[in-house]
């Protein structure tokens, strides 16, 4: 099973190029998306979820016709929105039952052991009579990825599942991503970089609704190897420091400023080579794009 | 600190967008009002008069609560809204400061908004004639304080009594949708109380206790005539004073209470969200599992159970809001008030017949209904956007038509539910009555068969809307845009053509003896109409319907054009070819078979007409000395075939050379002159009207002229033999078309009359305007004109004529006709009646046909002679019979004995269903409507026994209109009218006693005094009466006055003479007002001649007040009584202008004990002093020593005289 996708294009009313031309072909196992806010991520995966019109092009899932025969996509989506709201007054164990019958899960016992699983795996268990009124941020993101589990979803896409979450159940949760088992397809979009590398077979980087990259964590970090220098400097020095190299990222690092730059032979002037992370392809790709202001 | 609060508040106000559309929107309001002369303004009332500014100020004041409520709801919140209260309490600020800034600098710009309206006035005054809205005649010439004076005398204290309330609830609450609520409730509750007060005859109660002066204004100002709401200073009495000193008072105690608990610390603590239920579970927690494949059932059978399953739950989310229930509570309240009270007829109500309860349910519950369904049809479609739940819900597997259709279904639950209540309701209140028969079937096809599809078709667009502009809010504008707009129009634009308005369809109503008759298949045809529109339109809609994110036009555009294929296409040929081809037989029917014309195209006819004709008007015309008739009744057809033999003679002096005969629009007819059929000419067509684009050729005024082969000479006769055919074809916009039916016929025409009819002419001054057609002052001649006084009122084609008629009808019908009853026979399956009118009568018949119960019985009269009595009625409708019948027996016996001999040897009445509502007196025949007391409720035995009344008043017009024909002069109506009202007033007064006529003539006295304050030509002395308040309401009033002061017997002898010399005279001079008058004055002694003259020829009002009263007493049973009293006569021009003039004229004081109960258990009035004293204008002190313990004691207090504030004549004694 593969998702195929080609000539993706789509304008906002208000005339931002949401997608520009992007193609690329996702398969099974786990595809991480990343990229700045406006990028256009979340632009893709509500395509991909059925739920906006792209101007041109085509999305196919084998022979699935994604962006025309969007109930049969339905029938196999999990889709965790990056913002959503629920109704107050009902309690999280109603509303998906409600949500499961709606995905077609017919019989009651089946549907109540599937409901309490989910709300056991994602922690709620005990907050399940509570109304989703009274639920915290973190706690609705979980009932969210309940709620996107439901129903052997073949389509898994997550906008930003882990926002909000605290460091266990962000594992908690990426535990329970990886045990969804072979022929799906999840699709995560996540500000966390590192978190890409360790979950995700394949991923992509876009930026102003362009695809920038495509390609395996380990191969695109391998790519760099020997070719991210880092240097302490101060503030005077970074901007000199930049109009020299191609500086990639300026972090603040206990206490003083530390510049990344990409540079395919030895720059000297104080800087060692270090071992490349996800993260400096990341910044790498989107330095090309646009002019990163990290500091 | 005050002061940079208030102001802090004015800059914020002025810096709000909505604080610019309230004031906007009211300043339209009084703009559009004044401009397009909308106003409640009468003819004669300047849009711009005081009274009509002040009328407004003070309704829309009512209104100004809404904004009130916005405006006034927020200062104190939004600190709380904007959690500003966490620092800005920290700031130095004193509580004073920051409650009073707050409070004036908002209620300051309430009162900014508060002027709105009058500004708009001011500009719509100034606009309107420009505009040419509003004829320049109808503006007066006022200042600017005009039209600022209510709002500064009234406006603003209404609004401070809102504000206060508003801005305490926040304070205290520190809940703004608290006061949403509470805008909400007071706007019920004040309609509620209104309502509840209505038929209360404690109306100075009302006037002190309305918070909004509404009541207090209308009740004060109700009998101002034209002239004096153009010109009198705008009243604020005493009752005014005490009013908004009550108010007033509450509103400070308001303010001052919610200041004294509102504190910082509260304001700062807490937020009022409520602690929610910790609903920690006690189960224990399970063993993690893997994740497992589930079974997915997307079948056919998942679609219909998820439809199922979410139009279940969205039923249930509407049944459980609290604001349904809010609205709903509110529709139930009206609800069962409407039917327990139902409607009151001479305050008697009906019985609860089913019948009635229907119409009674869209008095106030239908508007609910309305709410409901146009709110949360909204609210539905946008329930998942409206919690952005809809980004998860949109990704499910459920089809856009499941999903929506469910919604729609939910929606149409709801409607069921709302629909069916009435019958629950209906049944328990009519139990409770103990009425039992329930009438289901008129249950079940009001509610669910006409009731029904309307709300559906209601949600239906409100579904179309809600999709297309996909914004909760903007839709909710928009359908209620639609909604208002269609509204207005019918009201204010003159547009009825139902075709147009969505939702409309031609009015209907229930009766017991006809059902719902030939209502019924318009009602099914329209209501197919607009379901088809509107399933066409949500099914359009729905193409356009938004799932997932919102995209731009053009996407939306694309999408919907995707998805037109397959079943929506289908659909929406379908209900394209279901509605149009509906519409099509509906405008088959409407225009093309019924010829519909708008009122303008009317009113163009009728100025046509006028203009064509007018010099036909004294055309020399034969008079009708006989008709034989043949008329057969096709009840099941609702068709009458008449065939007419109509002996005619020339009784000018000069030659007749052509027939003018003008029939009805309804009637197809030929005729044979002399055995020959004769040619004819239409001197006029109109022009088709509007909307019948497909009929070709003119219609025809039905204005025919018969060349006559030779003339007739002056004596000549001749027989005219009248073939017509009168049909119901198809069904016609709108109008009960009530008179052949299935059950019920009650018919009177199927001949064409003679000649040009003055009565078809435009009377209102502004319409002629508009046609340039000269004023009409006068409809009638001077009553010495000798045309006028040789021709008879109701009928210029003949003076009495001899009459027979064969009726026939279906076999389970009886037909009647005036005349003796012959011999009835069958032939062919149908029922013949034959007729014999043996002495001469009126040319005024009616043919009646229907399923009937017969009543009968027999009276001796004075002179021997025996009196048959039938009362036709329906065979359910047995509850009132005595009542007619009483009233035939005493009527007969009395008025032969006192006003000469009855002219006939019977005397019948029947019913007929309750598509109109009187009763009307043929000769011997008196059909009688089947809601005007055939089911009334007598069970009080306070209340007024109207059905014996209103049949004297019939029985009586044998003697006054029948005996005694009026001639065609000025005025001569009253002696048809006012002589029956009263003779049938004194009729009554024998039976109820003397002492119990108060309620009556404060009812006449009141009819009398709106019928003139509402006058729009000007106001003709009694003599010269043109109007029903003046012959009716009047006229009893001074008769019975004028008996009070000359006894009843003289007036009876000179009512006497005045018969005996015009009873059925053959030939003219008929009878006139003068002529009455004339009898009259001979029997009234000098010394209350200034009653007669001022009450016929003058119009007289009397101002009685008592003030006060006490009473000493003096032993033995005996008590000193001294009143004080006030009285004053003025005489008033046919405007209104009243002038004071002098007086010394004779005026009831009575001192009277408590009221006690009689046998029956009727209520009974107890004076122990009565006596009529003469009076000279001026404050009066009356001492008088009576027996027995006094308790009230006044002037006038029957309400004889004329009296302009007819309630305070009497005072209780102190």
């Amino acid at each position: 099973m593969q998702l195929v996708i080609s000539n993706l294009s789509k304008r906002y009313p208000n005339g931002v190029q949401a997608l520009n031309n992007v193609s690329f072909t996702i398969k099974e196992g786990m595809f991480g998306l990343l990229g700045p806010n406006g990028a256009g991520k979340s632009s893709l995966m509500r395509t991909i979820s059925t739920l906006q019109e792209a101007d041109s092009g085509s999305i196919f899932l084998d022979d699935l016709d994604v962006l025309n025969e969007k109930e049969s996509v339905r029938k196999i989506l999990g889709y965790l929105p990056q913002d959503f709201g629920v109704y107050p007054k009902i309690s999280s164990e109603q509303m998906l039952d409600h949500i499961a019958c709606l995905k077609g899960i017919s019989n009651a016992k089946e549907r109540k052991e599937t409901v309490d699983n989910l709300l056991n795996r994602v922690n709620l268990f005990n907050d399940r009579k509570k109304n989703l009124g009274t639920y915290s941020g973190g706690m609705k993101q979980r009932f969210g990825i309940a709620q996107a589990l439901l129903g052997n979803p073949k389509l898994i896409i997550v906008d930003e599942p882990t926002a909000g979450l605290d460091p266990a159940e962000r594992n908690r949760f990426y535990n329970l991503l990886s045990e969804i088992g072979n022929n799906t397809i999840v699709i995560l979009s996540t500000h966390i970089v590192e978190d890409v590398r360790t979950l995700c077979s394949d991923f992509a980087i876009i930026c102003k609704g362009e695809l920038l990259r495509h390609d395996q964590p380990d191969d695109a970090v391998n790519e760099l190897e020997g070719k991210i220098y880092t240097r302490s400097a101060d503030k005077a020095t970074v901007q000199q420091l930049k109009e020299q190299y191609q500086v990639i990222s300026v972090q603040m690092k206990s206490g003083s400023l530390s510049v990344r730059i990409f540079s395919d032979m030895d720059p000297g002037n104080d800087f060692k080579c270090v071992s490349p992370a996800l993260e400096d392809v990341y910044f790498h790709q989107i330095a090309s794009k646009m002019d990163m202001a990290t500091i | 600190m005050f002061w940079q609060i208030f102001k802090f508040e004015l800059v914020y106000r002025s810096k709000r967008p909505a604080s610019y559309i309230y004031f906007f929107i009211f300043f339209l309001l009084g703009f559009i009002s004044i401009a397009t002369g909308s106003s409640p303004a009468s003819e004669k009332v300047f849009q711009n008069a005081p009274w009509t500014i002040a009328d407004g100020t003070i309704t829309f004041s009512l209104l100004m609560m809404l904004v009130c409520s916005a405006i006034m709801g927020v200062p104190l919140y939004r600190d709380v809204e904007h959690q500003t209260r966490q620092y800005f309490f920290s700031y130095p600020i004193t509580k004073g400061g920051y409650f009073w800034g707050r409070f004036l600098g908002s209620f300051f710009y309430v009162l900014v908004v508060g002027t709105a309206f009058n500004w708009g006035c001011y500009l719509g005054a100034y606009m309107g004639p420009i505009m040419g809205q509003v004829p320049a005649e109808r503006i007066g010439d006022y200042g600017l304080w005009n039209y600022l004076e209510p709002a500064f005398l009234y406006g603003f204290s209404n609004l401070l009594i809102s504000s206060t309330i508003f801005f305490a609830l926040v304070a205290v609450t520190r809940n703004v949708k608290v006061v949403y609520s509470a805008s909400i409730l007071l706007l019920i509750g004040y309609f509620l109380s209104n309502f509840l007060v209505r038929d209360l005859e404690k109306r100075d109660l009302v006037k002190l206790l309305d918070p909004f002066l509404i009541n207090t204004f209308q009740l004060e100002t109700r009998y101002l005539t034209p002239f004096e709401k153009n010109h009198l200073s705008l009243p604020f009495t005493k009752v005014f004073v005490f009013n908004r000193l009550i108010w007033m008072g509450i509103s400070v105690a308001i303010t001052l209470f919610a200041y004294w608990r509102f504190s910082f610390s509260a304001f700062l603590n807490a937020d009022t969200t409520k602690d929610t239920k910790k609903k920690e579970s006690t189960e224990k927690t399970p063993i993690s599992q893997p994740l497992k494949r589930v079974t997915q059932d997307f079948s056919q059978g998942y679609m219909r159970r998820i439809w199922w399953r979410l139009t279940k739950i969205e039923f249930l989310n509407i049944i459980r809001d609290n604001y349904f229930k809010a609205i709903l509570l509110g529709g139930l309240i009206f609800l069962i008030l409407d039917f327990w009270i139902g409607n009151l007829l001479y305050s008697v109500p009906d019985r609860p017949l089913t019948i009635f309860l229907m119409d009674y349910k869209s008095y106030d519950y239908n508007l609910f209904i309305f709410i409901i369904l146009l709110f949360y049809s909204g609210e539905t479609i946008h329930r998942e956007k409206t919690t952005r739940y809809n980004i998860i819900n949109d990704a499910m597997p459920v089809s856009n038509v499941v999903f929506l259709f469910s919604k729609f279904c939910s929606m149409v639950g709801i409607a069921i539910i709302l629909v069916t209540i009435p019958m629950v309701l209906g049944v328990i209140i009519q139990l409770l009555k103990g009425h039992t028969d329930f009438n289901f079937s008129v249950y079940f096809i009001e509610l669910y068969v006409l009731t029904l599809p309307g709300f559906i078709q209601m949600i239906l667009l409100s579904f179309a809307v809600h999709l297309l502009v996909n914004n909760k809010f903007g839709g909710h504008g928009v359908s209620l845009i639609i909604w208002v707009c269609l509204f207005l129009l019918r009201s204010f634009g003159e547009m009825d053509y139902n075709l147009f308005f969505y939702f409309y369809t031609p009015n209907y109503r229930w009766s017991d003896m006809n059902g719902i008759g030939h209502f019924l298949e318009p009602q099914l045809w329209f209501n197919f109409y607009w379901i088809s529109l509107g399933c066409l339109l949500t099914v359009i809609a729905f193409l356009f319907y938004q799932r997932g994110i919102a995209g731009g036009f053009k996407e939306r555009w694309r999408v919907a054009s995707s998805r037109l294929n397959g079943t929506p296409r289908n659909l929406i040929v379908l209900f394209f070819l279901c509605w149009i081809g509906s519409g099509s037989f509906i405008y088959y029917n409407v225009s093309y078979l019924n010829n519909y014309t708008s009122s303008s195209t009317s009113e163009r006819n009728s100025a046509l007409y006028e203009k064509t004709l007018k010099k036909y008007e004294k055309k020399l015309q034969p008079k009708v000395t006989q008709v034989l008739m043949h008329a057969d009744i096709f009840p099941d057809e609702r068709k009458v075939k008449i065939y007419a033999k109509v002996s005619i003679k020339n009784k000018n002096a000069s030659a007749i050379d052509s027939l003018h005969l003008l029939a009805d629009d309804n009637i197809q007819y030929r005729i044979l002159y002399n055995g020959k059929p004769l040619e004819y000419k239409s001197p006029l067509l109109f022009k088709h009207a509007a909307f019948n684009f497909l009929k070709k050729g003119m219609d025809t005024a039905n204005y025919r002229i018969y060349g006559l082969p030779t003339p007739m000479l002056p004596g000549d006769t001749a027989l005219l033999e009248v073939y017509s055919v009168i049909e119901n074809k198809g069904f016609p916009n709108s109008g009960l078309s009530r008179e052949i039916l299935e059950n019920g016929t009650f018919y009177s025409g199927g001949i064409p009359s003679f000649g040009y009819d003055p009565n078809r002419e435009l009377n209102g001054d502004e319409d002629r305007k508009k046609y340039k057609l000269a004023k009409k002052e006068d409809e009638y001649p001077d009553q010495n004109d000798s045309e006028g006084k040789a021709t008879m009122l109701f009928n210029d084609d003949a003076d009495l004529i001899h009459f027979e008629a064969t009726v026939s009808t279906s076999k389970d019908q009886i037909a009647i006709a005036p005349g003796y009853l012959q011999k009835t026979w069958e032939k062919d399956g149908r029922k013949y009646f034959q007729y014999v009118q043996d002495t001469p009568i009126d040319y005024f018949f009616s043919i009646l046909s229907a399923k009937y119960d017969v009543l009968k019985d027999s009276v001796t009269i004075s002179n021997g002679n025996k009196i048959n009595i039938e009362i036709f009625h329906d065979a359910k409708h047995k509850f009132n019979l005595d009542r007619f019948k009483a009233a035939y027996k005493d009527g007969l016996e009395y008025f032969s004995k006192s006003y000469g001999d009855f002219q006939f040897r019977q005397m019948r009445l029947m019913e007929f269903p309750r598509y109109a509502g009187f009763a009307q007196s043929f000769p011997n025949t008196v059909p009688f409507a089947e809601s005007f007391g055939w089911v009334a409720d007598f069970s009080d035995p306070n209340s007024f026994d109207y059905v014996y009344y209103v049949t004297a008043h019939e029985l009586a017009h044998q003697w006054w209109g029948h005996q005694v024909v009026p001639n065609k002069t000025r005025g001569s109506n009253l002696i048809s009218e006012a002589l029956a009202e009263y003779t049938a007033l004194i009729l009554t007064e024998r039976k109820y006693g003397k002492d119990n006529m108060k309620r009556f003539l404060k009812d006449e006295l009141d009819g009398y005094l709106t019928g003139r304050a509402n006058e729009s030509k000007k106001e003709n002395t009694f003599i010269n009466c043109n109007r029903s308040y003046q012959w009716y309401q009047k006229g009893s009033l001074i008769l019975y006055g004028l008996q009070d002061l000359i006894g009843v017997d003289q007036l009876n002898k000179a009512l006497h003479e005045f018969r005996d010399s015009f009873a059925l005279k053959e030939n003219p001079p008929f009878a006139g007002s003068t002529d009455l008058y004339a009898f009259i004055d001979k029997y009234t002694p000098d010394s209350v001649k200034y009653y007669l003259v001022d009450t016929w020829k003058k119009i007289t009002l009397y101002d009685n007040k008592a003030i006060s009263a006490k009473s000493v007493s003096v032993g033995k049973d005996l008590y000193d009584v001294t009143i004080q009293i006030n009285t004053n006569k003025f005489y008033a021009d046919s405007a209104g202008k009243e002038t004071l003039t002098k007086m010394n004229d004779y005026i009831d004081i009575g001192v009277f004990a408590a009221e006690s109960t009689d046998k029956n258990g009727r209520k009974k009035v107890n004076p122990i002093f009565l006596q009529k004293y003469k009076l000279t204008p001026g404050q009066k002190s009356i001492k008088i020593r009576v027996k027995g313990k006094p308790v009230k004691a006044g002037i006038d207090p029957y309400n004889k005289l004329i009296d302009r504030i007819p309630d305070d004549n009497t005072v209780d004694i102190e």
